[in-house]
């Protein structure tokens, strides 16, 4: 007794449809092991931005409400620079957590392409290699033009 | 700012969320002009809390439909080269002009958008098995029917094109644009439109973080705001996608569409 390897434990009912439209070149997603490794990449990075923006966030509302003062008006009018400032000084509060969750949401696309990119290079697709730079470095071109 | 006030912008973002989640419109179409009118944000603010609200559900979204294999993620890729240039190029126009214009512009996008709701009632998905292939071909399966769906790209350049201008209004003003990018990417590129809502909704994510940091350099984005939308927003596009598998009603349509309506009529005499 163990466990079993045996393919009928994984049996597709459409791998007959599968493997036609793999034999006409049809499909690029339903393909071989590299091309569901670019999905699951993309998938992983996209779940690990969303989910650790999303518990800095709730960190930090919790940790203003927990602190009981409302924060003050200043904080709220940040300047970008600011912003930026308090994420590498020494007191962690609130507002800074929030806004580094923030921060981790807006990078989470970049996350996404370049994972994108790295998982066609891991197929030797080079055209899409190349798509997926263009399309990083357009975003990371907004990002230097921005906070220049 | 009080903290009765940030459970406000919570519940803004989770009922806004609910609603463009059951209605496959997003969040933003109804969080921006709530967001403007009723807690009296300026224009800008409640764009930039609109666009990191569209990343949030935009990446969760695409998280699952990425594994799923729904996601044409070659034609993604290829789409997002125009999205982007036209999110950059809306969100600097965006910066340049006026809270007022802004308003003025939302206002004539949500009447565009109600008309296209009912105009989509009347439409159904247009899909030819076509067996071309190409670099940006797909198959998928549709756990709905059972069936695999086997698919080709058509007329790639018009829909680079269509995405670009999809992209201009999401940079612009803080929508995702995927009523308008979903049923061109059907019709003209022949894109199944489940396939295509799908590729839309993971473009969208890349598409708003292309303008969001034009809005975080120009003081727009306020943490307290957009923290508590953003949040919002994600739980209720989730609960969105759960009612919209049990209540599947054009009435709902309808109303929504009447009330996008008088938002924009709203927008418009501010």
């Amino acid at each position: 007794m163990g466990i079993c390897h045996c393919a009928a434990a994984h049996f597709d009912p459409n791998v007959f449809a599968i493997a036609y439209a793999r034999q006409n070149g049809l499909d690029k997603s339903v393909d071989d092991s590299t091309h569901s490794k670019v999905e699951r990449w993309t998938s992983i990075a996209l779940r690990v931005g969303v989910w650790s923006s999303a518990t800095l966030m709730v960190a930090g509302l919790l940790m203003v409400w927990v602190s009981g003062s409302t924060p003050s008006l200043a904080s709220e009018n940040l300047s970008p620079g600011d912003l930026l400032r308090k994420l590498f000084s020494s007191s962690v509060d609130g507002v800074t957590l929030i806004f580094s969750g923030l921060l981790v949401l807006m990078l989470t696309p970049f996350l996404r392409v370049l994972t994108a990119a790295v998982g066609f290079l891991a197929e030797r697709d080079f055209k899409f290699v190349f798509i997926s730079l263009a399309v990083l470095s357009m975003l990371l071109g907004e990002l230097f033009f921005s906070l220049r | 700012m009080t903290f009765t006030s940030l459970l406000l912008l919570l519940l803004a973002g989770v009922v806004t969320g609910t609603i463009g989640a059951m209605l496959g419109l997003g969040g933003g179409v109804f969080l921006v002009p709530f967001l403007a009118l009723a807690f009296g944000l300026p224009m800008h603010q409640a764009i930039a809390a609109s666009i990191l609200a569209i990343i949030a559900t935009s990446s969760a979204g695409a998280a699952m439909n990425v594994e799923r294999r729904i996601v044409n993620l070659r034609l993604g890729m290829t789409l997002e080269t125009t999205t982007v240039i036209g999110a950059i190029l809306g969100g600097v126009t965006a910066n340049l002009l006026s809270g007022d214009v802004l308003t003025e512009i939302f206002a004539s996008l949500l009447l565009l958008v109600s008309f296209m709701m009912i105009w989509r009632i009347r439409q159904r998905g247009v899909h030819e098995e076509t067996h071309q292939g190409g670099a940006l071909a797909a198959t998928y399966r549709d756990d709905s029917t059972g069936t695999i769906v086997s698919y080709s790209v058509r007329r790639v350049p018009v829909v680079m094109l269509i995405s670009l201008v999809a992209g201009n209004i999401s940079g612009l003003l803080g929508v995702g644009g995927g009523i308008f990018k979903v049923p061109s990417m059907n019709i003209i590129g022949g894109i199944p439109m489940k396939a295509a809502t799908a590729t839309s909704n993971f473009m969208i994510g890349v598409t708003a973080a292309a303008s969001a940091f034009i809005y975080f350099a120009h003081g727009h984005i306020n943490p307290l705001i957009v923290a508590p939308a953003a949040l919002g927003v994600l739980s209720g596009s989730y609960l969105g996608i759960l009612l919209g598998r049990r209540i599947r009603s054009h009435v709902l349509t309808w109303v929504f569409a009447i009330v996008l309506l008088l938002i924009s009529i709203r927008m418009f005499l501010r």
